[in-house]
């Protein structure tokens, strides 16, 4: 046995501790990766797994010669900015608002997070009954409030469609951003305020000069997950819309899986997959790099 | 943090009330519409209160569908999820701790990876990994591909956690001739708790969510299937009860919810030390 | 802490037991359906599988159900990881990629070794794919008119619908606001609208009754005359507000049993459906022929077996579809499903006895397969969910851009032969 207290040893006992997550990395992540990126260079309605096909770039010929494609990409695109920067802004204001000091504040932390435990099939299943267009509760709100006078078809009004998924992933997902940025919130040095006070900066400046910069490696960090998981959710929209009215809500998430597993076209599906991961890619590391940069 | 005006309170409570009120409002009417009989789910205007609860929708629930026996794998995948990710992410993070390791920073890039994946293109591979190690069908495979994709987020936030337990410590515990990993789980766990208690929420929540991979590995064994399966079941081809299904959505929810309103506090907390590079 | 790590133990050791506890060995075939639980067909699989374990000792079947909405995809990845169910079951309009992909078990040299008559079968020759049986028809079916009598005699309407323009009439008359709120509550009927192929076949009421056809000599024909004037047809319903907007057959059921919808055109199963509606309102729900000649119909569902399974257990599932596909199950078929079974030459006398709308499901499926009718476009087989997505598509294109249905029609026909070429 291999003495790892020894400092020669102190390494091995390192990579010994990190095996385990390797491990399953490989076998789950990389592997896969691997097995979609041969199957998307494959000629094939249905991939046979271990069988050998000549590779050919075809799929992605599809790929960037179909409406479809560019369509998915400027609805993930939309889909990501209007989630992504109103999960930031409400949630950053969410949690300054529940790290005010006042009676009940930590039931309120409890509540205003609360919808990120909800399992996602769950909040598709209220949201669609909540959305439904003869009898749906959100509906009747509209008509009763007067904003509306005619019941909205949320499956077939491509606008509505597309602001309903919106809203419903913004539901699911911005309670995390908002724990997130709460704990942002309370690791941030009380003297830097105090200081600021001081020097007599106002509400504005202080939340300017001190909270933003403070914040943002945690706010690249949530604007990463956020994104991502734009990018990868597929219930929502699929229980919802699934993808339609006419392509409007048909992400990039909703198009391998249409091409995969309803047309039964897994070389085209498997190509859209891999360019996604390729943009996740480029993305994630921008944003990590910017936001962490900002402030070191 | 300074006292407030007596306007400045007001505006507080009634901006947080908005808050609660907009977020709750769904589960609210979940609750409400299962207890409305299945023919005046469609009223309109709706109620907001049914006048003739029934209450015992959640007992046809329970009877109708073997909802106990997927409550209690929903609780195996959950716990056994939450256990393997933790103890893979607590090494993995404090390898990258306390060791300068090469491919180290690799690892980084890994942790994002595993995020970046469609989920809808892993099916068909992950399917192939799980036959070949004889695993569709068990609730393991659905452990496994869970705790892989929660691994990362848990040794980010153990990581950080890890980085500000000064190494003098388990060095002393070292002295003292315990084992090193005698000394990660005497020295350097208890400090970690509340970090380990957010990210077993995190599993937990993340676990309990899981619908794909229940649906792909475990579709041909009923007894094996988790509560989401169930409820998507419900939704049937040709009647849908949403009676039913509200009611059914509820109970899923209820355990989780309960976890989190348990386990709530550790998560800011945990997420701030996470955070503090 | 020690104590900590005490309970981290035994939970660790409970959860191994737990997890890893197997059911005794016996043998146990999967079969995965959507029909599990559904009132009628579902009873009728519980009798086949009863009669089968019955007959086998050792032998369990077990029965999952997967949503239909989910159906085509499960069953996909569970054919492409190569772990299928032993007994498949399949609509009849998606069996054919599958059976196109060699994972369906070719029937041939049981039926001959068998001797199974399968002459006169309804519907089996869709289960015929480049030259081999991949399959056994379970269902033929025609569609018929569901109709709630009451709303139609409130609306002025005493005599059900017997062609388009009264049926549109109809569905006018009885579309209506009943409290006075200002929103429609009650609906003439019910057309599917959410996609899928249940969306398709509501629409083909419309094309055929106009004497068109999806696909003419197995080639698509989406802007011949009789699709234009089928979807300007439904464009009317829609654009008039005559159906309810945005919901799947599925909830038009609900409806209809709920009182609130005046006509819908189904399938034998909505029979059974609806009996499960209070008795004040089940009094007022009617069948009759369907007003459009001739009547949507088809093959709907199939049995067949995976090629990836061990010759033993092929063996063992031949058995189990000879047993549904026996003469005994046929007519039990009939009696549950209240519907024609495939076999011929059953004698219905019990089922017509005792169901009062058994003679019409019968009438209508002779009318249906008279006219050669079925719900599957010929040629577009392995295309058809590619199909039946983009008619959804051009359809709610239609519909929300106001565009003509010679334009909608000429946008599919375009759409269809770009992916079937």
């Amino acid at each position: 046995m291999i003495d790892f207290s020894s400092p020669r040893h102190r390494s091995k006992f390192g990579y010994l501790l990190l095996a385990p997550a390797v491990l399953l990395m490989a076998l789950i992540i990389i592997y896969p990766i691997l097995l979609s990126v041969d199957i998307s260079m494959k000629d094939v309605r249905i991939a046979r797994i271990g069988k050998a096909e000549p590779w050919t770039l075809k799929n992605y010929a599809w790929l960037f010669g179909s409406e479809e494609f560019w369509n998915a990409i400027w609805v993930t695109a939309k889909m990501v900015l209007m989630v992504g920067g109103t999960a930031l802004v409400i949630g950053l204001a969410t949690a300054i608002l529940v790290n005010q000091r006042f009676k009940g504040r930590s039931l309120a932390r409890l509540f205003v997070a609360l919808p990120w435990a909800v399992p996602e099939v769950v909040a598709t299943v209220i949201w669609a009954w909540m959305l439904d267009s003869s009898f749906g509760v959100i509906n009747w709100a509209l008509l009763k409030s007067g904003i509306i006078s005619e019941g909205i078809q949320f499956a077939s009004n491509a606008t509505a469609s597309f602001y309903s998924v919106c809203f419903v992933m913004i539901w699911k997902g911005y309670p995390l951003v908002s724990i997130m940025l709460l704990a942002g919130l309370q690791s941030i040095p009380q003297e830097q305020y105090q200081a600021a006070e001081v020097d007599g900066a106002g509400v504005w400046q202080r939340f300017f000069y001190i909270t933003i910069p403070n914040l943002m490696p945690v706010i690249g960090v949530t604007m990463v997950i956020t994104t991502l998981w734009v990018f990868r959710d597929f219930a929502i929209i699929h229980v919802l819309t699934q993808g339609g009215p006419i392509g409007a809500t048909t992400t990039l998430s909703i198009l391998t899986f249409e091409q995969s597993f309803s047309f039964f076209r897994m070389g085209q599906g498997a190509a859209v997959g891999v360019v996604t991961m390729i943009i996740c890619a480029v993305i994630s590391r921008a944003l990590v790099s910017r936001f962490a940069n900002s402030v070191h | 943090m300074r006292n407030h005006s007596l306007l400045g309170k007001i505006g507080i409570y009634a901006a947080v009330a908005a808050t609660c009120g907009l977020l709750l409002f769904p589960i609210y009417w979940m609750f409400i519409t299962a207890l409305k009989p299945a023919n005046r789910l469609r009223d309109f205007p709706p109620e907001f209160w049914p006048e003739n609860p029934q209450w015992n929708v959640f007992a046809d629930v329970l009877n109708s569908q073997p909802f106990g026996l997927w409550m209690w794998n929903t609780v195996l995948v959950a716990i056994a999820t939450m256990i393997l990710s933790l103890t893979v992410g607590t090494l993995a993070a404090y390898a990258l701790s306390r060791f300068r390791l090469r491919g180290g920073q690799g690892l980084g890039l890994f942790i994002l990876t595993s995020k970046m994946l469609p989920a809808t293109l892993l099916i068909i591979p992950l399917f192939v990994v799980f036959r070949s190690l004889g695993l569709t069908g068990s609730l393991w495979s659905v452990i496994i591909a869970q705790s892989t994709l929660i691994v990362p987020f848990a040794t980010w936030m153990l990581k950080g956690y890890f980085d500000t337990i000064p190494p003098e410590l388990e060095q002393a515990a070292l002295v003292d001739g315990a084992s090193p990993l005698g000394a990660i789980v005497r020295i350097v766990l208890p400090v970690a708790a509340p970090g380990m208690a957010a990210t077993a929420l995190y599993a937990f929540v993340i676990s309990w969510s899981d619908f794909l991979y229940a649906r792909t590995f475990l579709t041909t064994s009923e007894s094996k299937w988790t509560l989401n399966m169930g409820i998507a079941t419900l939704k049937g081809e040709f009647v849908t009860d949403w009676n039913v299904i509200m009611a059914a959505s509820l109970m899923a929810a209820v355990p989780i919810v309960g976890v989190y309103l348990f386990l709530e506090r550790y998560l800011v907390g945990g997420l701030s030390a996470g955070s503090e590079k | 802490m020690k104590r900590f790590t005490k309970t981290l133990a035994v939970t660790a050791l409970s959860l191994s037991t737990a997890l890893t506890a197997m059911p005794a060995a016996a043998e146990t075939l999967t079969f995965v359906s959507w029909m599990k639980g559904e009132p009628g067909y579902g009873d009728w699989w519980n009798e086949v599988i009863a009669k089968f374990e019955a007959e086998h000792e050792g032998v369990n079947v077990e029965m999952t159900k997967v949503a239909r909405a989910e159906y085509a995809d499960t069953m996909f990845t569970m054919f492409a990881g190569g772990n299928p169910p032993d007994i498949v079951h399949l609509a009849a309009f998606e069996y054919q990629p599958f059976a196109d992909e060699g994972w369906m078990e070719p029937l041939d040299a049981y039926i001959a070794r068998d001797g199974k008559d399968l002459a006169g079968w309804a519907g089996q020759g869709t289960c015929e794919w480049e030259g081999q049986t991949a399959c056994i028809m379970l269902l033929y079916t025609a569609y018929v008119m569901a109709y709630n009598e009451k709303l139609l005699a409130e609306a002025g309407i005493t005599e059900p619908p017997s062609d388009w323009a009264s049926y549109l009439a109809a569905a006018q008359a009885a579309t209506k606001d009943t409290d006075g709120d200002g929103t429609i509550d009650q609906y003439g009927v019910g057309v599917a609208s959410t996609g899928g192929a249940n969306m398709m076949h509501d629409i083909l009421h419309y094309v055929l009754d106009a004497g068109g056809a999806w696909t003419v000599d197995g080639k698509p024909a989406f802007d011949s005359p009789g699709v234009i004037e089928g979807l300007e047809r439904f464009k009317t319903l829609y654009a008039e507000g005559l159906t309810p907007r945005d919901l799947g057959a599925g909830d038009m059921r609900q409806l209809m049993k709920e009182g609130r919808l005046a006509i819908r055109l189904d399938g034998p199963w909505i029979w059974n459906i609806v009996q499960g509606a209070e008795p004040e309102i089940l009094a007022d729900l009617k069948l009759a022929p369907s007003p459009f000649d001739p009547p949507v119909g088809g093959t709907s569902n199939v049995i067949g077996m995976p090629s990836d399974i061990s010759d033993e257990r092929k063996e063992l599932v031949w058995d189990f579809i000879q047993t549904a596909t026996s003469q005994e199950m046929q007519q039990r078929f009939a009696t549950l499903g209240s519907s024609p079974a495939p076999m011929p030459g059953l004698d219905y006398a019990a089922e017509a006895a005792s169901n009062p709308y058994f003679t019409l499901f019968a009438e209508s499926n002779e009318r249906a397969a008279a006219a050669g009718v079925d719900r599957l476009p010929k040629g577009l087989e392995i295309e058809f969910n590619e199909v039946t997505k983009l008619l959804f598509r051009e359809a709610q294109r239609m519909l929300i851009e106001d565009l003509s249905a010679e334009e909608a029609a000429k946008n599919i026909q375009d759409a269809v032969l770009k992916i079937a070429g």
